[in-house]
């Protein structure tokens, strides 16, 4: 009875901090994720960005091509991916549109239409308001068919397209009514969330075309794996996650002053809570692997 | 917190936790009905002069987002009711989000638009071009509309085999246009990445470009021979497929270090709702 | 001859027009005639979605299945979304043809549809996927443990990602200059370095071992050598 009181003792007292640690409720983990990124947005953290050489490249690839030349910009993703593609995608239509691109929006993706108007809305219209629709920017919208969308576009987009978003006829559009396939556009970059997205537009626009035009994406943290093999050959640049986002609207930003910052600055906003969350899964991380040791050493000095 | 909330801790310390649950939750709620009553006169003049912001379905729209938003984060504490019906609410929405879209962005203009061009000219679309092979349109239009039916029929009791006929279609264009495609981006341009010199001069030799061109190849060359899996991984072949494996382990890392920070601005985003748009605290 | 040989003559046919088009002029407008095929197909398929939704759903409603209510819920809100969409209800009415109900714009928020998509069915998707932030925490503090060469260089690649990602690989490591022979240490040039190098050479293969699996799949279906698709009626 004693040696079990004994040992009852020994193992109240050695059933110590780091063996609970190993078995913590994994509400409290949810709670100081919460904590670490709810905290930075009420506080307003910010950092400053360095450009990576990717999102250099992509800002470079929109500076090498023609000013009033046409440009495709796919919005193939969802309102779940906004957080980090609709910055891309902003920064994208001011840097566009400030060197008077001829631009045409479409979309993958059923939602990527929606995405696809509030850039338009938020971005193109207040800030550049001497676009105008039909002459200056069309929305041709979304299309059922995923990379089928893309196959018919490149050999011919008004079967494809016979008509916009609003229902008009391409051939009443002066933008779009002598364009036959995807080699008129000098540029297409496509935002993407997963499929269909830059994976396809590589496979299936740059494949058969790969000197007609240039292609650069921008894509989730998720998916950038998928993507990394096609730059730069045939990507010239990509935007990666939010990261990117930020860097690319500091160099757009950086040329092309816009009157509210905010409006293609969410990127960088979004930076803010990334340190304290990303130090909290290190963290975390480094937790778990001392809670294993120091269960392990216990059970070998049983 | 505990991980099981049994009937024995809803008896003994349970109605102390509930009344403080009820406060808490009152007294939250007054607070934002209190802060909605201040912003709305607090901010009057620039409010009332964007009407946009006075809407009383913007602020409804508001408020119904915020709370099924917390619906879905209450899912974090432990499942329940709200959250199960923000859950079926977003399955119905999104069903019907994606027919309808589907009927109005495809159905309408590339199949009702061949069949019937006049009837879709004069209700739906009526800046919709006109075609110079309308018999030729509407025969080949027929073929997507009967395989159309042929593929609903599955929902049918009886003769749901016949959706095979439109399933093979699209599994034989899919086929067509993956084969090509792979082959030639994701095969042949690969290999024509891989295939570059391996001692980089720029100028002069450079080192670093060297060092990149070599890991580079040495990678490709590792990682393949790692899932080449006729061959045993033994001796020379082993060495290599264990090198592969590292280059594949550095791969995943740094895949979830950037899957980390999609799915944390993701969360961020979210949180940026809850404080700017409905409590206005940010 | 109807459940197999017609099939497979459709998808081979199919399969082989869209081949053939990437390599003979004439057969380009054939292709585009299958794909606008195959594009109807697929909104078709949404149809084929919705109707399984509504089956399975009714049938938990009218065998009043342990959480009936909530497909009832399901099926209020499919229908709602579908009626006030497919017929425009309180549509923002097209400005070249006001008097043309069906070519009024349904997705602007000024409608029901669009004040759904704003309000609900925006903010629920990105909501799911924001709880995704909290399982990765969990996860990583339960199962990343560093037993062996390949998990220690695993989570050591993270960890530098993750660091790098943030202001603070500028902070511990900015201080070193560009143009030293220490410079490959920075935590800005070690992600470089790792993904546009090593994460991008493991990527490659992975995407020849992809292509090639494709290639060799597609083929299979294309003459009729895999039959998985046919019903086994």
């Amino acid at each position: 009875m004693t040696t079990h009181m004994t040992t009852q003792r020994d193992n109240a007292g050695g059933s110590s901090f780091l063996a609970r640690l190993g078995n913590l409720d994994r509400r409290w983990i949810f709670l100081a994720m919460g904590l670490s990124i709810a905290v930075p947005i009420l506080l307003k953290l910010r950092f400053p960005e360095y450009p990576s050489p990717m999102s250099r490249a992509t800002f470079d690839a929109v500076e090498s091509i023609p000013e009033g030349a046409p440009v495709l910009l796919s919005f193939d993703y969802d309102p779940a991916s906004a957080a980090e593609l609709q910055p891309m995608a902003s920064a994208l239509v001011h840097h566009c549109a400030s060197r008077h691109q001829k631009i045409v929006f479409m979309a993958l993706w059923p939602l990527g239409k929606q995405q696809a108007d509030k850039t338009i809305e938020t971005v193109l219209k207040p800030f550049h308001p001497e676009y105008k629709e039909g002459v200056d920017y069309v929305q041709l919208g979304y299309q059922s068919g995923n990379e089928g969308v893309i196959k018919l576009m490149a050999t011919n987009i008004p079967a494809q397209y016979p008509t916009d978003a609003s229902g008009a006829a391409l051939k009443d559009l002066p933008l779009v009514a002598g364009m036959r396939d995807l080699s008129s556009f000098k540029l297409i970059a496509s935002i993407s969330a997963g499929y269909p997205g830059a994976k396809e537009w590589v496979q299936y626009a740059n494949g058969p075309m790969p000197d007609a035009f240039k292609v650069v994406g921008g894509s989730t943290g998720v998916q950038v794996s998928q993507l990394l093999p096609y730059y730069p050959h045939q990507m010239e640049g990509m935007l990666v996650a939010v990261k990117g986002a930020a860097e690319y609207e500091m160099l757009v930003e950086g040329k092309y002053p816009i009157a509210q910052p905010e409006v293609i600055g969410q990127g960088r906003v979004r930076m803010g809570p990334q340190l304290v969350a990303h130090l909290l899964m290190i963290g975390l991380i480094v937790l778990g692997n001392i809670a294993m040791v120091a269960g392990r050493s216990r059970g070998g000095a049983r | 917190m505990n991980a099981s909330n049994t009937d024995s801790n809803r008896n003994s310390p349970a109605p102390r936790y509930t009344l403080l649950w009820i406060s808490l939750v009152v007294l939250s709620g007054s607070l934002l009905v209190l802060r909605a009553a201040m912003a709305a006169q607090g901010d009057g003049g620039a409010a009332a002069a964007d009407p946009a912001a006075q809407s009383l379905w913007t602020t409804v729209g508001i408020w119904t987002a915020a709370i099924l938003t917390i619906g879905v984060f209450s899912f974090l504490y432990r499942d329940n009711p709200l959250y199960k019906v923000c859950e079926s609410v977003l399955i119905g929405v999104s069903a019907a989000y994606w027919m309808v879209n589907g009927f109005w962005t495809s159905l309408v203009p590339q199949l009702f638009g061949k069949l019937m061009p006049g009837l879709v000219r004069e209700y739906a679309l009526p800046s919709m071009p006109v075609s110079t092979t309308p018999g030729l349109d509407f025969a080949l239009a027929c073929v997507p509309l009967i395989l159309g039916i042929m593929l609903v029929w599955r929902l049918a009791p009886k003769g749901g085999w016949i959706s095979v006929w439109p399933i093979a279609m699209i599994i034989g264009v899919t086929a067509g246009l993956k084969l090509v495609s792979s082959i030639e981006s994701d095969f042949m341009a690969q290999l024509g990445a891989t295939m570059r010199p391996l001692v980089v001069m720029n100028g002069g030799f450079d080192f670093w470009g060297t060092m990149a061109a070599l890991v580079g190849v040495v990678g490709v060359l590792t990682v393949l021979t790692y899932f080449f899996f006729s061959v045993e991984h033994k001796g020379a072949v082993g060495k290599t497929a264990r090198v592969g494996v590292w280059f594949l382990m550095i791969t995943f890392g740094s895949a979830f270090g950037l899957t980390v920070m999609g799915r944390i601005t993701l969360l961020a985003q979210r949180f940026e709702f809850l404080f700017k748009d409905w409590l206005h605290i940010s | 001859m109807l459940q197999r040989t017609i099939p497979i003559a459709i998808l081979c046919l199919s399969g082989v027009i869209m081949i053939v088009a990437y390599f003979v002029s004439f057969a380009v407008s054939w292709s585009e005639t299958v794909n606008v095929w195959f594009n109807i197909l697929s909104a078709v398929a949404f149809v084929l979605g919705a109707g399984n939704l509504l089956a399975v759903n009714l049938e938990k409603i009218s065998s009043r299945r342990p959480g009936w209510a909530y497909a009832a819920i399901t099926l209020v809100s499919f229908f709602f979304m579908l009626v006030v969409g497919l017929l425009k209800l309180g549509a923002v009415p097209d400005p070249k043809n006001p008097l043309v109900h069906f070519a009024g714009d349904y997705e602007t928020s000024a409608s029901p549809y669009g004040w759904m998509y704003e309000y609900v069915f925006s903010p629920l998707t990105s909501t799911m996927f924001g709880l995704l932030a909290f399982y990765v925490a969990s996860a990583a503090f339960r199962a990343f443990r560093a037993k062996n060469v390949e998990s220690i260089l695993l989570l050591g690649t993270a960890f530098i990602i993750l660091i790098a990602q943030t202001a603070a690989g500028i902070f511990l490591t900015g201080w070193i200059p560009q143009d030293s022979v220490f410079a490959v240490l920075r935590f800005d040039s070690l992600k470089v370095g790792i993904t546009e190098h090593i994460q991008t050479a493991g990527m490659r293969a992975i995407t020849i071992g992809i292509a090639l699996g494709v290639a060799a799949t597609s083929l299979r279906l294309i003459l009729g050598i895999d039959k998985s698709y046919l019903s086994k009626n």
